[in-house]
């Protein structure tokens, strides 16, 4: 076994540290929401930032040439990942688009969709949005109801979706909808890309349980979509969409997100007190921090198995699936410890005088809430595990 | 970058473990449990011995196979799946602290362990409870090239077979590994009945002599030899509680297949395979951080005891988690005598409490991340 890199990736990341060096006065300019025209915007902001990054060379490395990608290797994309978390930079605007669109346009979608939407995505151009959860249709996401009837030659929408992030900001949106009422339900959706500008469309944004409205409930009247904008074949849109979210990844740049988020905990234990001594003499406290330490080697380490497999070209194993549902785990586990070690400030909201960090703590403890839910519950995560790694014979029949 | 088995390390992992299912069975435990400490023959023994098992990480000036540390932890984790006796963990940990020295004596026996002419064991815990060997209380004491050793040593394996031991004691304000025969005057060695019906045993030493060349590694090397020793023994032990962690998930994920209840494979049942997602979970971050404690044992030997505490810990809890879901799932019939399940349980639950606990653990860990932290406040007041 051997964790070092070559030479050559040696440089590369070396490259990659001076570029995040001097281009620090852009990072923080873009923190601030000012835009490269100097205007206060934050969104454009955040767009010409994802464009200075794929500039650069660091957004959209595994993509294909033709499509404005760079063909970078994996240990390239694993650096870059752990450089740019590790630097605390801004996060790319575009995630959704960049990890789940563009790949299954790359996949599924036609040349004329691949060339309209691509280099659009990378820049920054264009923000998608996600349309697959319904308030009926969560963990059982196969039980959508939004539909669209064919009239012609296009698709008109009528129904709801939610938990939508970036939908007040999005430009375009990947929408699942039920094509066939009385086909089996996995038989009867459509994959659609979808003008989030399009008439009959209206984004109400969704407060979550710590104040913050990353989401949003997204309503669909009648919309008309072009049939030129399904993406695959009718009523074939769930293998598409299972295929880009089963999109395994080695959870390396996470792992350098937990360990940012230790050390800031490592600064409340430095600062805290505990009995009136240095919460670092306090052997409970020391015990708990220590045991975090190990679990984020062990995520760690699992990642490098995983990425191993995917540099020798092997399917990932099991390992991988156990990394969202125990980093999520741990994640929450963290920031529990934070509020206590904080002590009862940490529990008083920004508007006090007396708040600790800005809020942050509280802040971090209500995100992290979130990741146990979001893209897979736990309890979903636990029945992967059970069928599709241990072979256990499936909980629900439908 | 590579983090996985070559596909070497993996033909060698395919041949033990044939090997093993072949020549051994788990349920000799059950039997020595009545009849007294599990045993292996010698003919078997000395077949483990010929395949050069002994010596496959001793470095190959010493006669030794060279590969990596971690080959050595393969080796103790497939032969934990079958609850094959601790001989052969503590037969590879005596072998690295010997590949550790030089000189003329203990590369002899070294020699001679690895061909099983001689067996040296190892002798570390203590009864006090604190573990870790700077709180070892055994002391030596020297005068000239000639000392002494006294103090009370327990759970030390396979004394029915061992002609020498190597005791962890305080000589002066250091920790070292004294060389000492099994017929040493002064040595009294009592047989320690434990769970899992290993073969353990308490030395007493009083006024057990010795001399200079019987302390492993130069005087500048010695306290590093031991510590090293102690790193690496851990390891083995790390491996031991995967293996455990392993069967008892394989064994338990069999019978939620195979038994029925409500007209149903009770791994349909969400509260049991939910559980057993669990254990998979525990066994995969159990694997990773073992692997990582052997490659760090392998690179900075002198630095690894953060991540061979990461895994011990972490396999201690870890393995008794997955033993006991394994009593738990397997319902009433899991509860008897006749099932395999607690001779797992049993195996888990005395090394998770060998070599340190997870809290010992956790306090190195602990007392790491302290340091860390006042090195980089001097780093920035500088």
């Amino acid at each position: 076994m051997d964790l070092s890199f070559s030479e050559q990736d040696e440089a590369y990341r070396q490259k990659l540290r001076d570029w995040i060096a001097g281009n620090k006065d852009l990072a923080t300019r873009t923190m601030k929401g000012i835009d490269d025209k100097g205007d206060r915007n934050p969104i454009q902001a955040m767009r010409d930032w994802q464009r200075h990054l794929y500039e650069a060379g660091y957004v959209g490395m595994s993509w294909p040439k033709a499509y404005g990608g760079y063909e970078c290797s994996l240990t390239e994309q694993v650096i870059v990942n752990e450089e740019l978390a590790r630097a605390h930079l801004p996060p790319t605007i575009n995630t959704i688009g960049l990890t789940i669109v563009a790949p299954t346009l790359i996949q599924h979608g036609n040349e004329d969709q691949k060339k309209e939407h691509l280099k659009r995505i990378l820049r920054g151009d264009d923000i998608w949005c996600q349309g697959f959860s319904e308030p009926g249709a969560g963990s059982d996401l196969a039980s959508l109801r939004t539909a669209a009837v064919v009239e012609d030659d296009q698709f008109v929408v009528t129904g709801q979706k939610v938990w939508t992030s970036v939908g007040p900001i999005a430009d375009r949106c990947v929408l699942l909808v039920r094509t066939d009422k009385d086909a089996p339900k996995r038989e009867g959706i459509t994959y659609l890309l979808v003008d989030m500008k399009s008439e009959g469309i209206t984004v109400q944004p969704l407060r979550n349980a710590g104040g913050g409205s990353h989401f949003s409930e997204v309503f669909f009247d009648e919309v008309k979509v072009p049939r030129g904008n399904m993406v695959g074949e009718l009523h074939g849109g769930w293998a598409i969409a299972r295929s880009t979210l089963d999109n395994e990844r080695s959870g390396l740049s996470g792992v350098v997100a937990l360990e940012n988020n230790f050390k800031k905990l490592l600064e409340l234990v430095e600062a805290g007190t505990r009995s009136g001594k240095p919460a670092l003499e306090d052997p409970q406290t020391l015990n708990q921090i220590a045991q975090y330490w190990i679990e984020i080697e062990g995520l760690r380490y699992l990642g490098y198995r995983t990425l191993s497999e995917q540099l020798k070209g092997q399917k990932p194993g099991p390992q991988a699936s156990v990394g969202k549902l125990f980093s999520s785990k741990l994640r929450q586990a963290m920031a529990k410890s934070a509020l206590e070690i904080a002590g009862p400030y940490a529990a008083l909201t920004k508007k006090s005088p007396h708040v600790l960090n800005r809020g942050r703590w509280v802040a971090g403890f209500f995100d992290s809430l979130g990741y146990s839910i979001g893209g897979g519950t736990s309890e979903i995560m636990h029945n992967v595990i059970a069928e599709r790694v241990l072979e256990l014979p499936r909980s629900v029949e439908d | 970058m590579e983090f996985q088995f070559s596909s070497d390390q993996l033909a060698i992992r395919d041949a033990v473990a044939k090997f093993l299912s072949e020549e051994w069975d788990l349920s000799e435990r059950r039997r020595a449990l009545d009849d007294g400490p599990v045993k292996v023959s010698d003919a078997l023994w000395q077949q483990v011995v010929d395949m050069g098992w002994i010596g496959i990480a001793v470095s190959e000036d010493k006669g030794g196979s060279g590969l990596e540390l971690l080959t050595s932890a393969m080796l103790v984790e497939e032969a934990a799946q079958v609850l094959f006796p601790s001989r052969l963990c503590s037969a590879l940990a005596s072998a690295y602290a010997l590949d550790q020295c030089g000189g003329d004596s203990m590369p002899k026996l070294l020699g001679s362990h690895m061909t099983g002419q001689h067996f040296v064991s190892l002798a570390m815990d203590e009864a006090n409870g604190d573990y870790g060997p700077e709180n070892n209380s055994t002391r030596a004491t020297m005068s000239g090239d000639e000392g002494v050793i006294s103090g009370q040593k327990i759970l030390v394996p396979d004394a029915d077979v061992a002609d020498h031991f190597l005791v962890a004691s305080r000589l002066g304000d250091k920790g070292v590994l004294i060389k000492v025969a099994a017929d040493a005057p002064g040595l009294t060695i009592t047989p320690m009945e434990r769970i899992d019906a290993q073969c353990v045993s308490e030395l007493e030493l009083k006024d057990v002599a010795f001399s200079t060349e019987d302390i492993l590694g130069d005087a500048d090397e010695a306290e590093a030899v031991l510590q090293r020793t102690y790193e690496f023994w851990t390891t083995l032990i790390s491996a031991d509680l995967l293996g455990v962690t392993t069967t008892a998930l394989q064994m338990t994920n069999a019978y939620a297949k195979e038994r029925h209840q409500f007209n149903r494979p009770i791994g349909s049942f969400q509260a049991v395979s939910h559980r057993l997602a669990d254990v998979k979970m525990d066994e995969e971050v159990g694997r990773s951080l073992l692997y990582g404690a052997c490659l760090a044992l392998q690179e900075r030997p002198d630095e690894s005891s953060p991540q061979v505490s990461a895994a011990k810990a972490w396999l201690s809890d870890a393995a008794t988690r997955a033993t006991e879901a394994a009593l738990q799932l397997h319902g009433g019939i899991g509860y008897t005598w006749e099932l395999d399940v607690h001779l797992l349980l049993r195996q888990a639950r005395s090394n998770a409490v060998y070599l340190g606990d997870a809290d010992y653990h956790r306090k190195r860990i602990g007392a790491y991340l302290a340091e860390q932290l006042k090195s980089s406040a001097a780093g920035v007041s500088n």
